[in-house]
This record gives C-alpha cells, structure tokens and sequence, in this order.
C-alpha cells in the first residue's frame, strides 16, 4: 500500500505541476461565471439556464481534464524512460498502473472540488443553497470521469498520446449516445445493424448512466437505489478496464 | 546447468528477438545467453554497440522479457520483483521527475523499498553526502548537469543498501571526476561485500575495476575470465626508453626506434620496442656505451585487442554461414 501511495502521491504531484490542467480549469471557470451572462438573453427559467450551462461546464472540462491526463499517464512514462527506474524496484506492475491511476483520482477530485466550490457559491449567492442532487450528480460524475481516466489509461499503456486521445473520445462520444445507438438499432430493418448495435451498447460503456444533470437542474430528487445501481455499474466497469490495462501493461517491454 | 542462488546472477540459454517494423521483422537481441556472476565480485559487460549487454540488463531487473531461457538473481527468478528487493540499478543515461529534488527523489525511490521514517531519512542523507550533492539537495532536479545526475542515479541506485548493484554504462559522458566518484563507489560497495555487474565502453576503468569481464558480441557472450585468462600472461614486446651517448651506435634496426630526440648534454634519448629476445643484449649494449636506462615496460594484450579479435571472430563466422547458405 504504501509502494502504491508513493506513486500516486507523486503522479499527484507531477500533475498539479501541469499547465494545460489551470488552462482548461481557467476556461472552465469562465464558463461557470460567465453561465451568469446567460440571464440576459435567456426568456423563462432562467436559474434553471445558469445552473444547466455550469452543470455542463463542469462535465465537460471535467472529462477533457480526464482525457487529456489520463492519455499521457502511462506513455509519460514510458518516453521519459523515468520507468526504468521505478519498474527495476520490487514493485509489481499492476501497483504501478493502480498507483498512477489513484493519482489521477486525486487530481480529479481537486479540480472537480474546485469547480464543486465555485458553482456552489455563485448559486448560494444568487438562487440560495444548491438542492441535494446537485451534489449526488457530481459524485456520479466523479465516478463517470474514473471510468474515462481507467479507458485513457488502458490506452495510455499501448498507445502513443495522440492515439489514446483519439480512441478516448471515440469511447467517450459512443459512451453518450449508447442509449442511441440502442434504439436506432432496433428500429433498423437489418439484422446485422441490431445486433451490431446490441454488442455495442452491451460492450462499450453507457456514459449516460452518470448523467444526472437533468436532475441537478430540475432539481429533482435521485433514488438510493438508482444511486447504488450507477455506483456498482461503475465500479465494476472500472476494475474490468483497469485489469485489461494492467494486463496490457505487464506485457510490454520498455524501451 | 541448474540455476543456484550461490550466483548473484545466472542465466541459462537467455534469448530475446524483438519485431520491429510493420512486418514484425526479427532482430535477435540475445542468443542463448549462459552467463554466471558470482557473489561480491565486480563484473564487467564488454562489447560493441548493440551486442546485448544493454538488452541483458533489461531482462535481469524487469524492464524487457525474455523470449526463451531462464534468469536468476541470488536464486529468485528474475521475473519476480521480490528478486529485485536486494538490487540496485542505475541505466545508461538516467531520466529522472525533472520536478524532485534529489532528497525528494531519493525519498520516492526509498519508499518503492517500502522504507520510511527516520531509518529512511538518515539513509538519504548519507547518499547526499556520499554523491556530493549536499549543496543542491533541495533544487529540483531539472537544474542539474549530467554529472549530477548521474550522482543522483548512483545514490538511487544504493537506496535500498543492495547486494547487487546493476550499472549500465555508469561512466558513459561523465568528467575525470565524475568517472572517478563512480569507481570509487564501485570499490567501497565492493569493499562492503557488493556484487557490481557493470557495462561500459571504456576499457580501461573495466581494466582496473573488474575481477571478471565477460565479451559479449551479436548477442552472444565470447570470452569471459580475469584479465589474465583473457589477455594472457604472454608479454608480446618491451618497450624500453634509454640515453646514450650521442655518436654511439647500438646496432638497433632502424624499425625499432619508435622515436630519437638530442638532449642538452649531449646525449641521445631513444624510445624502442624490442622483442623478448633481445632485451638483455640491448641493455647490457646501453650500459657498456655509458647510457642510461629510463624505463623497461612489456606490452601485454589489451582487452581493446581481445574484444576486436573477438568481433572478428563473430563476422567471419556470420560471413561463412552466408556463404554457406549462398
């Protein structure tokens, strides 16, 4: 555990140093304050508008901080040759992905903190205290930014940046049209599309399921159990993406 | 052969082939390497660029996978980290978090040993000092030269206080003073009951270092033994430096003054190489001429000599196998 802490520890450290992650927070903010402007132009609800376009900006600039850490993690590593160093310790592999990852947790729960914090007092100052799902939705999006950390990850440790990159957005993207892609499926007449379809819904995560910004917004109440059911998918559909990432990675020479 | 933990090392038919290239074309690494370092010796890893010494230490500390044989380390496979916990490595050229200092650098890697608190911090310490880098232990590491890099590696690389130390080319672009602070670590670490396995290009430090060396040429080891075993004890010539009176003839053949030169009094200083044969009779000559002798050396093999004979050896037996293929 604690061989795993220092990594993470490190990688945490490592990461904060990173200047693209205070660009894409600066932007997020701007968009979070800026979400206030929306007033102006806005006919009806209008609090609903500023609190959807900040739910939105957190989402976003919280999945870009994800892909775009999440895809040099490893292959950092790797072309700095810093992991000769670390892999010729007594140290198993699958404690150097895991201790990574857990860095890159950290990181997220900062910066979403950080975004968490802000949205809470621009609301607290404008329309009163934020509703309890607001703050439900952004645990499940924490969870939902693992599961895109654990996929750039995985493809962190074959792939060179660009290409993670690309295969994580295209994750991300069908991630949040699965329900979609399901539907479209069944409503084709070939056999081949549902199937395909089904194997892709089955397959590939459902992003959608950590999506519950319709809920902050509308300030709706989100179930236990709906709550525990996202969770476990969650989890679950992380560790099996970790375990692939940490096969991968334990078959590779380095050099 | 079986594999026994009285070796620091043993490997045992050790292969490796890379694919490159989009049509995975072969390149063979590594070809049936059998090779044994014994406990507390200091080993030295000679060969030309890409024979497989660096591809070898890959494989021993877990950075790269065998394709075929067997590695032990004090008996442990190599493929287990716990045969690491007792090695120390440092690699050719070593990269570092550029946003550490050295004690935080030292402390990361002194927690990979799962090593802590004050035993941890004292150790650290005692590494800074013994690299020579007190002054600058709290700078980030992205503000050091080469050399002090490579003194941050050695003290990484002796963290864990380890009973094998790994070095790949650890002199490689170092200054006199930074060649020497490695050799001098070499000796204390060896003096402390150390085994060092260690590759280098310049043969000389692995002259004056080494207890054993092994040749490794196209991925095969060649030679291996002392000095002595490799070079022999055969002297091939003596060298010899005397003065003689200037005028006085010595009957040298002119092929073997290497050099002549007029000195202020009168003399003559001459550089020769002779063979065995006639060393007695060429000094007996100077002193009857009322010369002085300076100097009387015999020239042995070198090891450079040894490797060449032995990359020779390698490519006719490479050219003979095309022919026969042909």
């Amino acid at each position: 555990m604690n061989r795993l802490l220092a990594i993470a520890s490190n990688t945490f450290r490592e990461t904060i140093r990173d200047k693209i992650l205070y660009s894409i927070i600066f932007f997020a903010c701007i968009v979070i304050l800026g979400s206030v402007a929306m007033e102006e132009v806005t006919i009806g609800d209008q609090d609903k508008v500023v609190r959807s376009m900040a739910q939105g900006a957190i989402r976003l600039f919280g999945s870009v901080i994800a892909l775009f850490l999440g895809v040099g993690l490893v292959y950092k590593e790797l072309e700095r040759k810093t992991i000769y160093t670390i892999a010729s310790k007594p140290i198993p592999r699958w404690i150097f992905v895991l201790g990574k990852y857990t860095g890159l947790l950290w990181v997220l729960a900062l910066e979403l903190a950080l975004m968490a914090l802000l949205y809470t007092v621009l609301m607290w100052s404008r329309q009163g205290a934020p509703h309890s799902s607001v703050y439900i939705s952004w645990v499940m999006l924490y969870m939902e930014l693992g599961l895109l950390t654990a996929w750039a990850l995985l493809f962190s440790c074959y792939s060179a940046p660009t290409t993670a990159a690309l295969f994580s957005i295209s994750i991300w993207t069908i991630g949040h049209l699965a329900d979609d892609i399901w539907h479209f499926g069944q409503e084709a007449s070939s056999i081949t599309i549902q199937k395909t379809s089904e194997v892709i819904y089955w397959i590939l995560p459902n992003f959608e399921m950590f999506n519950a910004s319709a809920a902050a917004v509308h300030e709706l109440p989100l179930t236990l159990s709906h709550f525990g059911g996202v969770a476990l998918y969650g989890i679950g559909y992380t560790a099996v993406v970790l375990t692939l990432a940490v096969i991968v990675f334990g078959n590779r020479d380095f050099k | 052969m079986t594999m026994s933990n009285d070796f620091a090392i043993q490997t045992k038919g050790l292969n490796k082939v890379y694919l490159s290239g989009f049509w995975n074309r072969k390149f063979v690494g590594l070809k049936g390497l059998d090779l044994t370092v014994n406990r507390g010796e200091v080993f030295g890893f000679v060969g030309p660029n890409g024979a497989g010494k660096t591809t070898t230490m890959k494989i021993l500390v877990g950075l790269h996978s065998a394709t075929k044989g067997e590695a032990t380390i004090f008996g442990i496979d190599h493929r287990n980290p716990e045969s690491k916990r007792s090695v120390g490595f440092l690699p050719e050229r070593p990269y570092f978090y550029s946003h550490l200092s050295a004690r935080e650098l030292l402390r990361f890697y002194g927690r990979l040993f799962n090593m802590g608190g004050s035993a941890l911090e004292a150790r650290i310490n005692e590494l800074i000092e013994r690299v020579d880098l007190v002054k600058f232990a709290d700078l980030p590491l992205r503000s050091y030269s080469k050399g002090m890099l490579q003194r941050a590696g050695i003290a990484q690389a002796l963290i864990n206080s380890p009973e094998l130390i790994i070095l790949d080319e650890p002199m490689s672009g170092l200054d006199p003073m930074g060649r020497k602070l490695i050799r001098d670590v070499i000796f204390e670490e060896r003096e402390r009951g150390c085994t060092i396995f260690f590759s280098s290009h310049i043969l000389t430090d692995v002259e004056q270092i080494c207890d054993r060396i092994g040749l490794i040429v196209r991925g095969e080891l060649r030679a291996v033994g002392s000095m002595e075993q490799l070079i022999g004890d055969d002297v091939k010539d003596v060298e010899a430096t005397f003065d003689i009176p200037t005028g006085k003839d010595l009957g040298l053949k002119q092929e073997s003054i290497t050099s002549k030169r007029d000195r202020d009094d009168g003399s003559q200083r001459l550089h020769v190489t002779l063979n065995k044969g006639q060393v007695s009779n060429v000094l007996r000559d100077v002193l009857g001429a009322g010369g002085t002798v300076i100097r009387v050396e015999p020239t042995k093999k070198s090891l450079e000599t040894v490797l060449a004979e032995k990359i020779g050896e390698a490519q006719q037996e490479i050219s003979e196998t095309t022919i026969g293929v042909l």
